[in-house]
């Protein structure tokens, strides 16, 4: 038998960050990984959120191109919209704006680097840190005293026996499965992600694209895909919740690569494929059920994921160092009870992740109604969106005529867009505000600013002529 | 372009994925999420082709989306199976 502090499932970023953690806080620590190494199971967009290098900057500060060759910086992003007729309608590019209050995320988005590159590299701190890690070997079940779970088994049948056990174990996790906390994702909380990665020259893609390193492609033909440029390649992945996939999801990730103008891009990128891969994405509108007697779930075997967009390595870097403090606590303690585990959850909701759940369920769902929706929403939300954006750089009409023919068509789609903006927008301006939006939603003041916008608005056309 | 060229697998996995046939409901679902297509029907019968070890991407959806719970899912041995280079 082999005796340890704590025991980790799972060799990814949240793994790595607990066995760290608690290898710093002195538990004799073992984390498993079923790769050869980490990272070669794991496929992601894959960028890196500036929140890390805020909550975790001496880490952070350390990840060079020298460590990780594949780091390109997502300075800006592209959104491109795309028709029902599978027509490039238009793209906006942007960067992080002035509101935006710290480096690095004033100077880019998101950084960009492959799994192979960055999983390998979070889980060297572990190791230095004291950590041991077991590579190539899967966890395949929980070893249990009294109903408790006090250890795993691995596929040899060796027994590795410790107080906390911790679920760092990805979307199909056996540490939630065995320890009860959950058999199966319902099919609205997990997506499924199929992606490829092109290989490209890295000189074409800085003439090519620049700094504009991310891009999304919003479309009335498939649910949003994502495109991500690394130092020498590409990501284009699309997902979709596994209640959504009305046909196999390939055949919508093909539909990107086949668009015209996205083939124009792969031409002049010399853009070649050289991966497919898919992956399970959990992505739900609030964590739960996420610790018993023994067990604590972090990362994405916690389901916690961002409800709006579903970033989830810094989510699975918070959420596994808290759950290594928790852990030191209860091992110290002799104490690994559910009820003293509970501390987790209420550690974690004091964080950034937490605030980010704060409105889950409005994130979640407007994100689920409208970029995932492609049929029934961005089939109307496209061409109203370019008809706003785009609409007056026209020389067919007069631009007076132009307002007025643009204005008519957007009101068109009010059918469409109304319903929606007060099933999905409300809401969630209502929970971002909350106390404010009583305020500002105080009946009496609308009644009385009413009046005069109306005043401010046309009621007839008036004609004027020069005498 | 053939998906299969854009896939590498380290042998040795054994077997990891189990069909309870007795279990199956012949709804499909398998065949429709699985990207690699390793999944087929036969007499309303969901099976899995013999090279799927081969093949498999480990997502695991098969798993997740079969409503009867006929397949079992699992990962292969550590250290084998699919690996991805640049994910
Ligand atoms: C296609 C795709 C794109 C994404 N894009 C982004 C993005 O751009 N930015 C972002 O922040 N997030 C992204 N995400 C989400 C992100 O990848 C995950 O949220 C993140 O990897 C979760 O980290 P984790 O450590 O919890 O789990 P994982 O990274 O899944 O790590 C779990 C580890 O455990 C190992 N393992 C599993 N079971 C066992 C076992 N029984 N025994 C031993 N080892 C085991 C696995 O091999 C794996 O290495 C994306 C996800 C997908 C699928």
């Amino acid at each position: 038998m082999n005796v340890y502090d704590i025991v980790i499932v799972g060799g990814g970023p949240g793994g790595s960050m607990a066995a760290k953690t608690a290898a710093e806080l002195g538990l004799k620590t073992i984390f498993f990984e079923r790769g050869r190494r980490p990272g070669e199971k794991n496929s992601s967009g894959c960028g890196l959120g500036p929140r890390m290098w805020k909550d975790f900057p001496d880490l952070m500060k350390e990840l060079t191109p020298e460590k990780c060759p594949s780091m390109r910086a997502g300075s800006a992003a592209r959104c491109y919209f795309i028709n029902e007729e599978g027509v490039v309608a238009g793209y906006v590019m942007s960067r992080p704006t002035e509101s935006v209050s710290y480096e690095p995320a004033k100077s880019w988005i998101t950084m960009n680097c492959y799994r192979s590159e960055f999983d390998p590299w979070i889980a060297e701190f572990a190791t230095n840190a004291g950590a041991e890690l077991k590579s190539s070997t899967l966890v395949v079940s929980l070893l249990k005293e009294d109903g408790k779970v006090c250890g795993v088994v691995d596929e040899h049948g060796e027994k590795y026996k410790a107080p906390v056990v911790i679920g760092a174990d990805g979307a199909i996790s056996i540490v939630a499965k065995q320890s009860g906390l959950r058999t199966k994702w319902s099919k609205d909380q997990i997506t499924l992600v199929p992606q490829y990665d092109f290989h490209a020259p890295p000189k074409k893609i800085d003439d090519i694209m620049g700094d504009e390193a991310l891009a999304v492609w919003w479309s009335a033909t498939f649910p949003a895909s994502y495109q991500v440029f690394f130092n020498d390649g590409f990501h284009q992945g699309l997902g979709n919740w596994l209640i959504k996939w009305d046909k196999n999801p390939l055949f919508y990730l093909n539909r990107v690569i086949n668009l015209k103008y996205y083939q124009r891009l792969l031409r002049i990128l010399e853009a070649k494929p050289r991966e497919l891969q898919s992956h399970l994405l959990p992505w739900l509108q609030y964590p739960y059920n996420t610790h018993t007697d023994g067990v604590i779930l972090i990362g994405d075997a916690g389901g916690f994921p961002c409800p709006l967009e579903a970033e989830g390595i810094y989510p699975a870097m918070v959420t596994g160092k808290i759950a290594a403090e928790v852990a030191a606590d209860a091992v110290t303690s002799g104490d690994a009870s559910k009820n003293k585990l509970s501390r987790f959850d209420k550690m974690w909701q004091k964080t950034s992740v937490g605030e980010e759940f704060e409105a889950g369920e409005e994130l979640y769902n407007i994100w689920k109604a409208l970029p995932f929706s492609p049929k029934e929403t961005m089939t109307w939300f496209v061409p109203m969106l370019m008809e706003a954006l785009g609409g007056i750089y026209d020389w067919s009409q007069p631009h007076t005529k132009r307002v007025r023919q643009i204005a008519a068509h957007i009101k068109s789609y009010m059918p469409q867009a109304l319903p929606f903006i007060l099933k999905y927008v409300f809401p969630l301006v209502a929970k971002i505000f909350e106390d404010d939006l009583d305020d500002m939603m105080d009946p009496q003041k609308l009644m009385k600013a009413l009046p005069k916008v109306m005043e401010l608005l046309p009621k007839k056309k008036k004609r004027r002529r020069r005498s | 372009m053939d998906v299969n060229d854009l896939t590498n697998h380290i042998p040795g996995t054994g077997d990891f994925i189990k069909i309870d046939q007795n279990k199956c409901n012949g709804c499909g679902m398998c065949v429709r999420i699985c990207i690699v297509n390793l999944w087929g029907i036969k007499n309303n019968i969901a099976f899995i082709r013999d090279d799927y070890k081969e093949k498999c991407l480990e997502c695991g959806s098969c798993g997740q989306v079969c409503e009867p719970g006929a397949i079992d899912f699992n990962y292969p041995a550590g250290g084998t199976g699919v690996i991805f280079e640049r994910g």
